[in-house]
């Protein structure tokens, strides 16, 4: 038989207890960790004060017009008809334009950096991505607008005469015509996601090149002493690793692409009705309706342009929000299974 | 993930505080006295800041920068006669610039007035509100191009939608133009332009003009519709029009842009049975019917009225003529101005309507008559009123440099008088002429009673020039037209031009109709006409189209991947199959 030993009952009521760890900073610890806390509290309340700010803002319009300011696609405030249907129909086609072009380059370009570059080289690709983004709006909007355009125009022409009969490419003009209706095909949604895809590029490129470089690098030996190639490497070992990466990365693109203001302003034409058609003139974005307007708005107007600003605060903060959640999951090497 | 937040907060923010006021920071670029360390003891000057027409913003941006040299700052913003209005009643600015007054009332029923701020109107220049275009036949750029009101109207509310609309070719005297789409390019942001073109239209073509509207009056707003396209800025507008797809568009700016970008504008009829360009000495005859508000304790002081300007039956008056105001403020207790602020509004102002007005003709606009100029003075000396330490001594009208001035005669206008009259081609049913617009000069038979002074030295210059121009493209007409005319048209056959050569046409280089049967036709079908390079029109036919082309095409770029892919994949799978038999 065997016995417990009946260690309880012996213990000894006089055993000296641990010491009392503190896990308290203490001195410049305390200091930095309370200063950090600070400030990291600041974004946070000022981030919330905006979309508190745009929310108050926007109550008397949403009282004045109820539902229909979402369904309304004409901005006319001298006829009492306000509404976003429209804006937001050529934001979000100006931003999927812009991730259409945006999309693939950053990809390739990530991929390149990351995997194919030479050493020497590297550092200097990636300060010069970095570079695009640090070149202002103005300038991205004045090159879209005297550079590309002609060629974008040119572009959608062809893309009419071919693919016209997707209803996306299709341009309310004679495709065939023997001397084309060149303005038919200016100041577009497609003229306008050329430029804002330039913008997007570079914050797109530098999360998927972070996450690349994050690829465990025992794996992609492994892949290579199996004797993958090197592109069979990527596909089989750095890009499922990335995929999260690809996907946040390109959220945070088209948030931020849903926002551009000052280029898109520049090179649409504004129209607001919900125009499908991305090739063809005339379209009109949130940002660009709000910096277009603003200026010589009477109350009523400046509450419902905020109004119309609340609602692409919430989008691109919905946007925002799940490209971090997928960029902090991939990471964690989640991806790493497929 | 912030960052775009506090990109689009930061923006939203801004904006509202904009709007909320100028809160009262107005005074902190104020400059110290003498801190510009001028000769004179009352030239402590501040930056002051201005924004609104577009219209005006050219001469503006070059007085601005004349007056730099004196030690004056002076930003100006052109958003816009509505924004102008706008920022200044909410404090923003300390002087606005608008085509028209506050209506009290904006067409959307908002409040449209200075918000208690005190102020008045002060004219600063005249000008044209010009219709520019582009188009062309094969590669010529037309420049000549003319229309009626009713057409102009007609066009701007999708009536007439083509260049070869019969109404068209009838007022170019039977010129056709070619099979061409009309685009109308309207201002998307609230315009003083669009108000003075919507003003015009609605006085003198309300059948046409009301019924695309929806109501009756004129609006800051352009309702944009079916082909028109919309830019927001007389800049913007002017850059769509001379783009690469410009050809075939038609807007409204100032006269000073498509001088600046060399484009050419409609010369528009008038009462008196002439098609003009609003050059200085058009909009300046236009302007003598102009009726101010003289009503010194009206709160509209100095405003016009312009329907006698929209009927003028002179033949050298262009209708769409109109001053711009500026917008003071004139409130002793004025949250914004100081001083120094006043003094240098004052000075700035006292240069523009002075030595600034010499400048207005060249760059595209028309300078201001005497009793206007003096009464803006009057206008100017309330800032003194406002503060008693401004000084505004020593300011006479006329002492002033300014081209419009008759000595002695308040009323009269120089400028009006030595106009000379249009040319004999650019009568209603006669030409067209073959002069180019848009180049500041008008059109004329050049055997007018010159002046002396400013305006003709320019004129005589300008006509060595296109003179020489004319002679040399219309080589056929010119020698034409020398042989029937006789007498000194040999100097204009020859290119020459000589510019004391009055019996020539300073610009088609022909002979003009000073007596002779024969000379007065060989106007009529000028260079203009005659020695137009001669292009194919092109001709759609509806039956030329197969309807079947897209699946040859399909079939066609199936075909070119085949051609490319099919080797490619042919010579992969022998090395595959190769080394798999190895």
């Amino acid at each position: 038989m065997t016995t417990l030993p009946a260690q309880d009952s012996v213990l000894p009521t006089g055993r000296p207890t641990p010491r009392r760890l503190s896990r308290k900073a203490t001195g410049a610890d305390r200091v930095f960790e309370l200063s950090a806390r600070t400030v990291g509290a600041t974004v946070l309340v000022v981030t919330g004060g905006i979309g508190a700010f745009l929310a108050w803002q926007s109550v008397p319009t949403l009282e004045r017009y109820g539902w229909s300011f979402f369904t309304e696609s004409a901005w006319q405030p001298e006829s009492d008809v306000l509404g976003i249907a429209a804006v937001l129909v050529g934001t979000v086609s100006i931003a999927g334009v812009a991730m259409a072009f945006a999309f693939p380059l950053a990809l390739l370009t990530a991929l390149f950096i990351s995997e194919y570059a030479p050493a020497g080289i590297k550092s200097t690709l990636v300060s010069l991505v970095d570079l695009m983004a640090a070149v202002p709006s103005i300038i991205y909007g004045m090159w879209g607008y005297f550079l590309v355009m002609p060629h974008a125009a040119a572009f959608s022409l062809w893309l009419h005469q071919n693919l016209g009969w997707i209803p996306i490419f299709s341009v309310d003009a004679d495709p065939d015509a023997a001397v084309w209706d060149q303005s038919r095909y200016i100041g577009s949604a497609f003229c306008a996601g050329i430029a804002v895809a330039m913008m997007v590029l570079p914050m797109s490129c530098a999360v998927m090149r972070q996450v690349f470089s994050q690829t465990p690098p025992g794996e992609k030996e492994a892949a290579l002493a199996l004797g993958a190639t090197r592109w069979g490497m990527i596909r089989s070992v750095v890009l499922p690793f990335g995929r999260g990466g690809i996907i946040g990365g390109t959220m945070l693109g088209l948030g931020r692409a849903l926002g551009e203001t000052i280029a898109v302003l520049l090179i649409i034409s504004p129209d607001f009705v919900i125009k499908p058609r991305i090739l063809e003139v005339g379209t009109s974005s949130v940002s660009a309706l709000i910096a277009g307007r603003f200026g010589d708005a009477s109350a009523a107007q400046l509450s419902a342009l905020l109004t119309a600003g609340f609602v692409l605060f919430v989008i691109t903060l919905i946007v925002n929000t799940l490209a971090a959640m997928i960029v902090a999951r991939s990471r964690s090497g989640a991806g790493t299974d497929a | 993930m912030s960052h775009r937040f506090h990109r689009l907060g930061a923006a939203l923010l801004a904006a509202a505080l904009l709007s909320l006021s100028g809160l009262g920071a107005a005074n902190a670029d104020e400059l110290g006295p003498g801190g510009l360390g001028n000769a004179t003891p009352r030239a402590a000057y501040a930056q002051i800041e201005g924004s609104g027409s577009t219209w005006s913003e050219v001469i503006v941006q070059q007085w601005i920068s004349d007056v730099d040299a004196l030690g004056m700052k002076v930003t100006y913003n052109g958003g816009g006669s509505s924004q102008g209005r706008k920022n200044f009643a909410q404090n923003v600015t300390d002087f606005g610039i608008s085509e028209i007054p506050y209506p009290g009332v904006d067409e959307f029923g908002n409040a449209d007035n200075s918000n208690g701020r005190e102020f008045a109107y002060l004219p600063i220049v005249a000008g044209g509100t010009a219709f520019t275009y582009q188009l062309k036949i094969g590669d010529e750029l037309v420049r000549n191009l003319r229309l009626s009101g009713e057409t102009l109207t007609k066009i701007f509310t999708g009536e007439i939608t083509d260049w070869s609309d019969p109404a068209i070719t009838r007022d170019n005297n039977g010129r056709a133009f070619p099979k061409l789409a009309i685009t109308p390019v309207v201002r998307s942001d609230g315009s003083g332009t669009t108000a003075q073109l919507t003003t015009w239209m609605d006085a003198e073509y309300p059948s046409i003009w009301r019924p695309f509207f929806g109501k009756s009056g004129y609006t800051s707003y352009y309702p944009r519709k079916g082909r028109m396209l919309a830019q927001s800025g007389s800049d913007q507008v002017m850059n769509t029009i001379s783009g690469f797809a410009g050809n075939g568009t038609i807007g409204y700016v100032e006269y000073a842009y498509p001088l600046n970008k060399d484009y050419p504008v409609v010369k528009v009829l008038n009462d008196g049975g002439f098609y003009v360009e609003p050059t200085q000495y058009n909009v300046a005859v236009a302007l003598t019917q102009a009726r101010i508000n003289e009503d010194a304790s009206s709160p509209l002081y100095l405003t016009q009225i312009l329907d006698g300007v929209y009927n003028a039956k002179d033949p050298r008056a262009y209708p769409l003529s109109s001053y711009s105001y500026m917008i003071i403020p004139t409130g002793a207790k004025d949250q914004r101005m100081s001083t120094a602020k006043r003094q240098t509004l004052g000075d700035f102002m006292y240069y523009s309507l002075c030595e600034g007005q010499a400048k207005a003709g060249p760059y595209g606009y028309s300078p201001l008559p005497l009793n206007l100029v003096q009464a803006g003075f009057t206008q100017l000396a309330k800032l003194k009123t406002a503060d008693p330490a401004v000084d505004v001594e020593n300011r006479d009208a006329t002492k002033c440099n300014n081209p419009t001035f008759v000595a002695g005669n308040l009323k009269q206008n120089k400028l009006a008088q030595i106009a000379p009259q249009p040319a004999a081609c650019d009568k209603q049913g006669a030409g067209p002429c073959g002069t180019a617009t848009g180049t500041g000069e008008p059109s004329t038979d050049g055997g007018q009673p010159a002046g002396s002074g400013d305006g003709t030295s320019k004129g005589t210059g300008a006509t060595s020039d296109s003179g020489a121009k004319g002679g040399a493209d219309g080589g056929g007409g010119g020698t034409d037209g020398g042989g029937t005319g006789g007498g000194s048209g040999g100097a204009g056959t020859d290119g020459g031009g000589d510019p004391a050569a009055t019996e020539v046409d300073p610009v088609t280089g022909e002979n003009v109709a000073t007596g002779g049967d024969g000379a007065g036709t060989t106007t009529t079908s000028g260079t203009g006409t005659t020695s137009d390079p001669i292009y194919a029109t092109p001709t759609e036919l509806s039956a030329s189209r197969p309807g079947d082309s897209r699946a040859f095409g399909a079939l066609a770029t199936l075909e070119l991947l085949a051609l490319i892919l099919v080797p490619g994949l042919l010579l992969a799978r022998g090395v595959r199959r190769r080394s798999a038999g190895r």
